[in-house]
């Protein structure tokens, strides 16, 4: 063999190269996945119902809910003793379907859903629906809550 | 049409990753290539010291490689035509591996004890012909709800098609490695149902356990802590399976009917979340598995050769093939011999049972670890696609497609390694086989009309 490289230095070479080249591709294809995740991540899961703001527990009472944890705020949602609400709120004071929160005309409102102690807002109590303004304090039974809002809107239907 | 012709002027949407992917596939052809060129140039003349025991291809027989690269090019423009949103990744990750294949079916076919020069240039029109029934699966399932419309008819397809085979076994010798192949016409061109199997199980389970997922994670009657499996809605599912569990133990593939159990184990755990199932199953196997070690002397013979492989008489006899796979594994060592440089053919049935050896040996650990990598990224993909799809049909056929990939690697790979006994099936894509790789392509077309978003129902 003439020449500065031996045929058993290039073949070495060859052979390392082919281990290179597959541990390479599986870079690559790895940073190409992590790059697709992370735009996935930017996009909203596609079930996902829309978060339009959050009620913050001031004062649980004697339920089990955490003072000061955020529960999410969504387009349509009831409070109430029985389970089937979305938010239950275990007290003697809580009415089975005691209020319901909705979303209209951009813009929240709370209403009564004739409950027998009353939901307070602001510590007035409301009849019918009544909209709402972010920092607003919401009572119910012995449990407190402030709403707080996103700052984006609520994507429109 | 004129969506198409969108399509292909919108650069924006056009596929860049993959075809930025598909140029290391394309690197790891030619340097494969080269190498081969080179020691067997270097074997057949100059040096007259050295003794050399490979037979190795000739450049006249690598050429067509080439090949390889020009059809995953042309699938891959074929896809920014069909559907430019799919996934980006399967492609390369699949053409690599089958780029493995090829070479190694043609760095393997002249040094078999029975040489054969065309093993590779086989392969390679196998995997050109198998590139094309993934464009028309994707091109077929433009609206996917057929697929799951009829479901009944691909469990019966399914069936009928190992029906036949096993009709046709009758006839053959059990102890040949083929006798579950059926040959079409005088060419010798074998073909094997049970590869077809897979894909038509695979779309029926999801077809039926989304119609019945409700009933199935509810379950049935209680007794106590204990929930019956709803009976009355699992019955076509069970059946299905033992029907093909018997006739894959009466053919003599264990594998297969290792991989049918998987799969079905896996999709109904995907379907209900409920690991009571998967207990059901492992109880159902292990009662199984006891039954067909009692009844058959070949089961019996695979646990004996995986329990005690080096002892002598064995070792020389029925355990010839795994003692030999592993002393190929070990003179891999970590790194390997080079490829082209080691013995991979003293390993019987090389090209197809044990090409796991044969990589290990030749590109050694290291090579190994990369196939596995290679593997455990398709899989990644394929639940991530079941993961993203909007129902629960897409959802549990992607998932039952990755199932697939995983256990039918997981099990020829623990076979090969003598951590289970051995059973004859395809490490996908790579395997000499050409069943395998147009059955494996099909289901990566699936794979890829379910990760595009834009597939209309």
């Amino acid at each position: 063999m003439s020449g500065s490289l031996s045929f058993d230095e290039f073949l070495l070479i060859l052979r390392i190269a082919m281990i290179v080249i597959l541990y390479l591709f599986i870079l690559q294809v790895v940073l190409v996945a992590r790059r697709d995740l992370r735009v996935s991540a930017a996009l909203p899961a596609v079930n996902a119902k829309p978060v339009i703001g959050h009620l913050i527990v001031i004062d649980s009472g004697p339920t089990a809910l955490i003072p000061g944890s955020r529960l999410d705020l969504l387009t349509s949602m009831t409070i109430g003793r029985s389970p089937t609400n979305t938010i239950v709120l275990d007290s003697t004071y809580v009415s089975g379907e005691h209020a319901r929160i909705f979303f209209r005309d951009r813009s929240l409102w709370v209403e009564d859903m004739g409950s027998r102690n009353g939901t307070f807002l602001n510590d007035q109590r409301i009849q019918g629906a009544v909209a709402v303004k972010p920092n607003d304090i919401l009572r119910i039974g012995e449990a407190r809550f402030r709403f707080a809002a996103d700052s984006r809107e609520p994507a429109r239907a | 049409m004129r969506e198409v012709l969108d399509n292909m002027v919108n650069l924006r949407r056009y596929r860049w990753s993959e075809l930025f992917l598909l140029i290391m596939p394309a690197l790891f052809i030619i340097v494969g290539m080269l190498q081969l060129t080179l020691i067997s140039a270097h074997n057949s003349g100059a040096s007259v010291n050295q003794i050399t025991t490979q037979n190795l291809p000739t450049l006249d027989t690598l050429g067509p490689n080439l090949l390889l690269i020009v059809a995953l090019l042309a699938t891959h423009i074929a896809l920014s035509w069909l559907i430019p949103d799919a996934d980006q990744t399967l492609l390369p990750i699949v053409g690599m591996l089958s780029a493995l294949g090829v070479l190694m079916a043609t760095r393997l076919g002249p040094d078999l004890p029975t040489p054969d020069k065309n093993l590779g240039f086989r392969q390679l029109t196998w995997v050109i012909l198998a590139l094309g029934f993934c464009i028309g699966t994707v091109w077929a399932t433009r609206s996917i709800r057929w697929l799951r419309l009829y479901k009944y008819s691909w469990a019966v397809a399914g069936i009928v098609l190992v029906a036949i085979t096993l009709i046709h076994a009758r006839s053959v010798n059990f102890d040949s490695p083929t006798h579950d192949q059926l040959n079409l016409g005088p060419s010798g061109i074998a073909f094997q149902p049970s590869e077809l199997l897979k894909i038509c199980l695979v779309i029926f389970y999801a077809a039926y356990l989304a119609e019945n997922r409700e009933m199935l994670s509810q379950g049935g009657k209680r007794f106590g802590p204990f929930s019956m499996p709803p009976l009355k809605h699992m019955m076509p599912l069970v059946a299905l399976l033992l029907l093909s569990l018997v006739m894959f133990v009466g053919l003599r593939e264990l594998g297969l009917a290792l991989l049918i159990f998987g799969v079905f184990v896996s999709m109904i755990y995907l379907a209900s979340g409920k690991l009571i199932y998967v207990f059901y199953s492992l109880g159902g196997f292990a009662v199984g598995a006891l039954i067909a070690y009692k009844l058959f002397s070949y089961v019996r013979d695979r646990v004996l050769i995986v329990s005690d492989a080096f002892a002598p008489a064995i070792a020389s006899n029925k355990g010839f093939q795994i003692v030999q796979g592993l002393i190929a594994l070990g003179n891999g060592g970590i790194l390997g011999q080079g490829f082209g440089l080691g013995h991979p053919t003293f390993v019987p049935a090389v090209q197809t049972d044990y090409v796991a050896a044969a990589v290990g040996e030749e590109l050694g650990l290291v090579g190994l670890f990369a196939v596995i990598a290679l593997f455990m990224l398709l899989i990644y993909r394929a639940f991530r696609i079941a993961i993203r799809s909007r129902d629960t049909f897409e959802q549990l056929l992607a998932g039952g497609i990755g199932s697939i990939f995983a256990i039918q690697t997981l099990v020829i790979l623990a076979g090969n390694l003598k951590i289970i006994p051995l059973t004859g099936i395809p490490l996908p894509f790579i395997t000499y086989g050409g069943s395998s790789v147009i059955a494996n392509y099909i289901m990566v077309g699936l794979l890829l009309r379910l990760s595009s978003p834009e597939s209309v129902d």
